[in-house]
């Protein structure tokens, strides 16, 4: 066959042997991708928080797709745990949070928590809406500055102890558009 | 002067204001969770949403402190022995050490995951 859509063998997704992984190297590497994150998404969310001038090499990324894996198996199975001393069967969202508290990602659990309360508002208001036209706001668990988007998203980062002074010295002017 | 723009995602906490379509597939999350054990039963569809979030949150995170790596080696290409030097020198990152310090190509195989193995490449 003549017709090869890319002359490089990295090409993904074009192959004609139609695996997800783009290779059809075995059975290891299929498995692989399926416990992984897509690497465009997770290479998307890197280059989002470096500079404009950064580049990051495709290890890196792959190096970053396992790291999540083991993260979400890891916090996974603590909160899996304590279901299981509780007698739950099924591992919801504060569990989640609670584990990530638990294992050292407590920067992380509260805006966690905002964003899962929050989500859970906006899930009970459209089912509300669609029901009935009443506004019926009787969830106060969450506090009132948590209505603002903007509020839930000034924590994360900024507990990193970094010396962002250090980054800034070799920047240059351009401002990376969202 | 601070220069505000490049850093605006870090300022205001994050990735662009999207709390609608969610920026890693949650089924693939999904996915992993259950894979973490055999003792995961049930998963309620808000449990892949806050993951969904945790992903971006611990993926900026280890980035940064990767990338604090790169210009310590007054580079500018973030390597894969950047995000291995920033999982050493974390705390919180430690269950990450004995997957960076491994493999040699980055690739670790599942099955050998499960049953404790190392797995030299």
């Amino acid at each position: 066959m003549i017709h090869n859509t890319g002359s490089s063998p990295e090409c993904e997704g074009h192959n004609y042997s139609a695996t997800a992984a783009g290779t059809t190297s075995g059975d290891g590497e299929i498995k692989a991708q399926d416990r992984l994150l897509p690497i465009a998404n997770v290479g998307r969310i890197m280059k989002q928080i470096l500079p404009p001038n950064a580049k990051i090499s495709k290890e890196a990324k792959e190096t970053m797709q396992e790291c999540v894996s083991e993260f979400i198996s890891f916090v996974t199975a603590e909160a899996t745990d304590k279901c299981q001393k509780e007698k739950r069967k099924t591992v919801n969202g504060d569990d989640v949070c609670w584990a990530l508290g638990t294992l050292g990602f407590d920067d992380y659990a509260g805006p966690l928590k905002r964003y899962l309360h929050k989500y859970r508002e906006l899930g009970e208001k459209a089912a509300n809406s669609a029901n009935n036209n009443k506004d019926s706001n009787t969830d106060v668990r969450d506090e009132p500055s948590n209505y603002r988007s903007d509020q839930e998203r000034n924590q994360p980062l900024a507990l990193l102890p970094l010396k962002f002074n250090v980054l800034e010295k070799n920047n240059n002017s351009n401002s990376r558009p969202f | 002067m601070r220069q505000a723009g490049t850093f605006s995602g870090i300022l205001s906490g994050g990735i662009s204001g999207r709390t609608g379509p969610h920026s890693l597939p949650l089924a693939r999350i999904k996915k992993i969770m259950k894979k973490s054990g055999e003792d995961v039963k049930m998963i309620s569809g808000e449990a892949p949403i806050v993951f969904s979030k945790a992903c971006e949150l611990f993926i900026e995170e280890l980035t940064l402190r990767s990338w604090m790596m790169t210009l310590e080696g007054k580079r500018r290409t973030l390597h894969k022995d950047d995000v291995a030097s920033a999982v050493m020198t974390t705390d919180i990152f430690d269950f990450l050490a004995d997957m960076v310090s491994d493999s040699g190509n980055g690739r670790v195989i599942p099955e050998a995951i499960e049953e404790g193995m190392v797995v030299e490449t």
